[in-house]
């Protein structure tokens, strides 16, 4: 079988054997275990906590509550954006698995059993579940000091999309829900906290280790410099870890003990500690009778739960992605985000986007069919090009859509054959596409040093989570000092040592890292040459680039380790930054302006088959399609394409957080199912859309480009195949039976 | 006649481990906690993912939900020592060659269950390789590359002439 | 907390420890049930017996006897699922098996085992209830044959008293011209339980129907059956419409539970679409 070149990552046999380190490996001399009290009732007055019988138990070091974390008095709050989250509960819980005590035991066994011996005394309140309940008039608070449920409302308005509805030849107006649903990552969060004088060290496993460090700070009051977070490998994050959970308990109660602490939650506490944000979304679209949009109107209602985490300006990222990959003349979009009494959301792959796409790829195909234009025409005639005008009002470069539907389409019908469909079966075939912002604005800084030795150092707070983000910054290095890739080390993130990395999602890091490695890189060689040409008695620009050095014009070549070692220096360093402006801070109060400082590209083509009889959904084939820039590794990229379709299935069929008052009552992996290799398609394809190399854009992200398509390309391709349209995520066998049932006016 | 079992011996990667222990402990825990072997992992704690795969006398098992004192007498292999046989260190080397993992929390859990999936049918054909493997998921979606791993190993695979692949 | 565990090499002794241990004493068979329970806080035995040391001849191995096939109840789910006798003899047996969990929970789970859960939701006991199965329980002042019929009384709640062991399951072999299948219908991943599993034990005679078992899985706390609607279905023509009365009037019968795999409304469909796959299946098998 032909390898691609970027097959063997360095650590390959670290991650197949089992020698990969996790902050989950972690251990450290007089650690103590934690395990956190949580919530029973979804809303309620604690009126005291007893902590006595716990306590007493032999190997029970403490147990902690609110009121033994309070600095000055205070208790700790926390939350990445804005404080609202106490880091223990205090006067009242918000939610079922709300944190209300914390025990340090010497064995992780004797603190979770402890748990269950703290008596939590409870006043019952009025709890809400649905945001739509939650923004009525009568609907009770969730944070009793807040004037209403309502978060943040974000409102963009281009041209006059009333006028242009009214104007319309055709209307659609269409309710799309999209459930809560959980990351997932096969890894736990876990953190180890330990404070050496005034500072305090965090091993945490989490995408953003700056941003924990700053939260932790905040929270604690601390000047930022006595914290240090610290990162091993990630063992699956895909959002879960984008905003701060653990940390600010684990810190507080390791200094509160004076020992070091470690938390690792169970798999119910996954549950319980962030999901995907539920919405709701009206999307309303007009559209002339040649199938040309001139209007749509999208009303997002999304569900931040309990805690604020990121929700706010998500929904505003939600706004920005709204009106999909089109050229729509006239928009408007209403993104508001409620409070409810559940687990707080947070970034869920695809984030804030899975959930639009939902509603606007598929009613896409609805409004075709009822123009009799083919699904991919439709598109055709619609697509966002370059020099089109978003409706944020900013001008679009380095479109490829007409590439990616190329590609999803005719990928799809180049894949094998589907075995032939048997009788009560049928098949379809559906098509969706995305449009992503990225995260905006932000700030990716790295170090990069060359030693004595020639061996070349990179310092990043950009976080491994398997996506291969250090061996393709590590290629980038390389590449750009002309070094073996072999000769450059990437360090595990520790914001003691590796300056400001916003975070590691929305697909960033191969762009926004990337352009900082380059940076940085770039900055080293020019400053190598310029001691080279002093060495010499050359100018500089005279001296060519070779393979780990520079040759004169006379032809002799001298390596970074003699100028290096002429120079009288040990090493030699520079530090690259990349930092993009505007973003959703930058929009005035219509959304206009510049959201985003490029745009994540996807599209996906199913073929799926529907049994008639029971409603079963089987994806057969599937084609993903990315927009990559300059593809660094092949290989990563497809694992992007594959990855997202599979994970983008679960949600798609059959994953949903359920609620039964206030309560989640699936929270395990034999209640909550996530795609096997047996549900993955049996015939998947992949592609990558590539743009130049070199410039400004060369860099693009991957990592999320085909999960927000999958949904709705398998609800095209059901309509496709037996004429009904599900609305409602997940497609369950159940959901599409009784589409067909009231299909046939049964 | 009864053992009232409270020192268990095992054989851990070829090697003799012998232990007081409290009969409740899981074997996770005594592999993971008790003998630093961290390619065993909990995921679900249920025996549903499949991260705690180990092979015990030559089958895998779920780690999370067998009593180590169970295990007393039996041999265990982990991802750590799988490569002591050569048929383990080509499984390990199929999936390094083909980028079969990501995060890589449940690859080496996957590596002990592709490796027991080629003792047992070593024609295994993609359909049986899904249906064994089914049971040990991986959240970032890896499968593809792990069929491929599998399938370079399989005979039917290593004697067809065509060297067909599957579809990229 | 466990405090003692007890590894007897015969059932005898097995028997005297559980009887000596009253209620804080626990059999441990396979374990893929008891220490999910016991991790999760479900139960907390303070003996443990496990049986996977015991040497008794009736405690493993698949053999004919007669007219009856005998499988020890220590055999695993693996071993049950790919033995050639019960493939042979009881091949809905030999599917229910190889359905069940996943390949390391079937490497460990035991057939005894897997009766005395009485799990609602699992594979094997409906297919053992259609073929008239029979347990051998061993109690220490003696033993009793329970029909796998009466042993499932409740979600998780069986027959068994306290101080009694599943020995060995006992199959009746089929009359010639007798098929067995087992149809499982999940609704979500491949990793599912059933939301729907039916058991079929089908003879016919010169085309019509001799002996009919349908038995109905995962849909209420116990394995259903109809004695009522076989009877009728009895000298019935071994056709589609038949297969479609019995379905149609199990689907009536049953008031199937309500959960994440499916409401009752979609359970009822489900049975009935299920009954009718499993019979038209059956009646197209070779016979033995």
């Amino acid at each position: 079988m032909n390898q691609p070149p970027d097959t063997q990552a360095s650590d390959a046999r670290a991650r197949v054997t089992g020698r990969l380190p996790f902050v989950l490996n972690e251990r450290v001399p007089g650690m103590l275990h934690a395990a956190l009290v949580r919530s029973s009732v979804p809303h309620a007055e604690i009126r005291a906590v007893d902590t006595g019988a716990a306590a007493a138990l032999p190997g029970v070091v403490a147990v902690l509550t609110a009121e033994d974390l309070a600095v000055n008095g205070d208790p700790l709050m926390f939350g990445d954006a804005r404080q609202d989250q106490p880091v223990l509960a205090h006067d009242r819980v918000r939610y079922v698995g709300d944190p209300v005590a914390i025990v340090l035991a010497e064995t992780r066994r004797l603190a979770i059993e402890a748990c269950s011996l703290v008596d939590v005394d409870y006043v019952d309140l009025p709890h809400v579940v649905d945001p739509r309940e939650a923004t009525s008039d009568a609907a009770s608070l969730v944070h009793e000091a807040q004037a209403g449920n309502v978060l943040a409302t974000w409102t963009l308005r281009h041209g006059d999309a009333d006028a242009a509805m009214a104007g319309a030849d055709r209307h659609y107006d269409d309710t799309y829900l999209s459930p809560p649903a959980s990351h997932v990552p096969m890894e736990p969060h876990v953190a180890l906290a330990q404070w050496t004088g005034d500072g305090v060290v965090i091993l945490t496993s989490t995408q953003a280790p700056h941003v924990v460090k700053e939260t932790v700070a905040r929270t604690l009051r601390l000047p930022e410099e006595q914290v240090r977070v610290r990162c091993r490998d990630v063992g699956g994050a895909y959002g879960a870890k984008v905003v701060t959970t653990i940390e600010p308990v684990v810190a507080a109660a390791a200094r509160a003990v004076g020992r070091p602490v470690r938390l690792e939650l169970s798999r119910s506490e996954e549950f319980h500690t962030v999901c995907k944000h539920a919405a709701r979304i009206r999307i309303r679209t007009g559209v002339r009778d040649d199938g040309r949009i001139v209007a749509r109107i999208v009303d997002v209602l999304w569900n931040a739960g309990a805690y604020a985490t990121n929700s706010a300006d998500a929904a505003g990222y939600g706004m920005v992605r709204a009106p999909g990959p089109y050229h729509v003349p006239n928009v408007s979009v209403t993104s508001t985000t409620a409070y409810t009494n559940t687990v707080p959301s947070g970034p869920f792959r695809g984030a804030m986007t899975s959930q639009l796409c939902w509603a606007y790829e598929s009613q896409i195909d609805d409004i075709a069919a009822d123009l009799g234009i083919d699904p991919v025409e439709i598109r055709r005639i619609n697509l966002l090009r370059e020099g089109d005008r978003y409706p944020t009002g900013e001008i679009m470069e380095d479109l490829h859509y007409d590439e990616i539907l190329d590609a999803v389409t005719s990928g799809l019908a180049a894949l094998p054959p589907a075995p032939p469909v048997r009788s009560g079966h049928v098949r379809g075939t559906g098509v969706a596409l995305v449009i992503k912002s990225t995260q905006t604005p932000s700030r990716s800084e790295c170090l990069i040093r060359l030693d004595a030795a020639g061996g070349v150092e990179l310092l990043i707070a950009s976080v491994e989570i398997g996506q291969g983000a250090h061996e393709t910054l590590r290629t980038l290095a390389a590449e750009a000092l002309g070094v073996p890739q072999s000769g450059v080390r990437v360090h595990l993130p520790d914001t003691a040592v590796a300056p400001y990395d916003s975070l590691t999602a929305s697909s960033r890091t191969t762009f926004a890292m990337g352009s900082a490695v380059q940076d940085a890189a770039a900055q080293l060689r020019e400053k190598l040459r310029g001691l080279a040409a002093a060495m010499s008695g050359t100018d500089p620009s005279r001296l060519r680039n070779a393979p780990g050095g520079f040759t004169d014009p006379g032809g002799s070549r001298c390596t970074y380790e003699e100028i290096l070692r002429h120079s009288g220096l040990d090493s030699c360093e520079a530090h690259g930054r990349w930092v993009s402006t505007g973003g959703l801070g930058s929009l005035d109060s219509n959304g206009q302006g510049s959201a985003s400082t490029h745009w994540h590209q996807g599209g996906v083509a199913v073929e799926v088959d529907v049994e008639l009889e029971t409603g079963k959904v089987r994806v057969l084939r599937a084609h993903g399609a990315c927009f990559s820039g300059r593809t660094v590794s092949p290989i990563r990229v497809r694992q992007q394409t594959d990855g997202g379709m599979i994970f983008g299935l679960g949600p798609a069929l059959f994953e949903e957080l359920l609620y039964e008052d206030g309560q989640i009552t699936n929270p395990n992996l034999s209640d909550y199912m996530i795609p096997s290799m047996l549900d993955m398609p049996p015939i998947l394809g992949g592609s990558a859309i590539e743009g130049p190399r070199g410039g400004r854009r060369e860099l693009h992200g991957v990592g999320e480009s085909t999960v927000p398509p999958m949904a709705p390309a398998i609800g095209n391709a059901i309509r496709a195949a037996c004429g009904i349209r599900i609305r409602e995520l997940p497609m369950t066998p159940e959901r599409v039976l009784r589409a067909l049932y009231e299909e046939a006016g049964a | 006649m009864t053992d009232i079992a409270t020192t268990v011996s095992l054989r851990v990667n070829g090697s003799l481990e012998i232990f007081d222990i409290d009969p409740s402990e899981a074997l996770v825990w005594t592999l993971r906690e008790r003998l630093g072997l961290q390619s065993v992992r909990t995921t679900c704690g249920i025996g549903v993912c499949g991260s705690c795969t180990v092979i015990v006398d030559g089958k895998p098992v779920s780690g999370c939900l067998m009593l180590t004192v169970m295990a007393d007498g039996c041999t265990v292999v982990t991802a750590e020592g799988l490569d002591a046989t050569e048929a383990g260190a080509a499984v390990q080397k199929a999936f390094t060659d083909h980028h079969a993992f990501q995060c890589s929390f449940c690859i080496p859990a996957m590596t002990l269950a592709a490796h027991a999936l080629l003792e047992e049918y070593p024609e295994a054909d993609d359909d049986t390789t899904r249906e064994y493997l089914s049971g040990n998921l991986c959240r970032c979606g890896t499968y593809p590359r792990i069929l491929d791993a599998v399938g370079s190993l399989c005979r039917r695979a290593n004697s067809s002439a065509s060297g067909e692949e599957r579809p990229a | 907390m466990i405090r003692e565990f007890h590894r007897p090499r015969d059932l005898g002794t097995a028997l005297d420890a559980l009887a000596d241990a009253g209620d804080e004493g626990k059999v441990i068979s396979g374990g893929t049930a008891l220490v999910l329970m016991i991790e999760q806080g479900l139960v907390a035995p303070s003996v443990l017996i496990s049986l996977d040391r015991v040497q008794d001849p009736m405690f493993s191995g698949v053999e004919l006897a007669g007219r009856t096939l005998r499988i020890g109840g220590g055999e695993t789910l693996s071993a049950v699922a790919s033995h050639p006798l019960v493939r042979d003899v009881v091949p809905g047996l030999a599917e229910a098996c190889r359905r069940v969990g996943n390949v390391r929970i079937r490497n460990r789970a035991t057939l005894a085992g897997n009766l005395a859960e009485s799990d609602y939701a699992s594979d094997p006991p409906s297919v053992l209830v259609a073929h008239r199965a029979t347990c051998r329980v061993l109690a220490s002042g003696g033993e009793r044959m329970v029909p796998v019929e009466r042993l499932i009384t409740g979600f998780y709640e069986n027959a068994l008293d306290e101080g009694e062991i599943i020995a060995e399951i006992h199959v009746p072999v089929p009359e010639t011209g007798t098929r067995s299948t087992y149809v499982k219908y999940i609704s979500r991943s491949s990793e599912d339980r059933p939301c729907v599993g039916v058991a079929v034990c089908l003879q016919t005679m010169g085309g019509t129907v001799a002996d009919i078992r349908v038995v109905v899985g995962a849909v209420t706390g116990t394995p259903q059956i109809f004695p009522e609607v076989l009877a009728e279905a009895t000298g019935k023509a071994a056709t589609p419409s038949t297969w479609k009365d019995v379905a149609a009037r199990y689907a009536d019968l049953i008031q199937p539970l309500d959960d994440a795999r499916g409401s009752a409304w979609y359970r009822t469909r489900l049975i009935d679409i299920m009954i009718r796959r499993a019979l038209s299946q059956a009646a197209e098998q070779d016979t033995r």
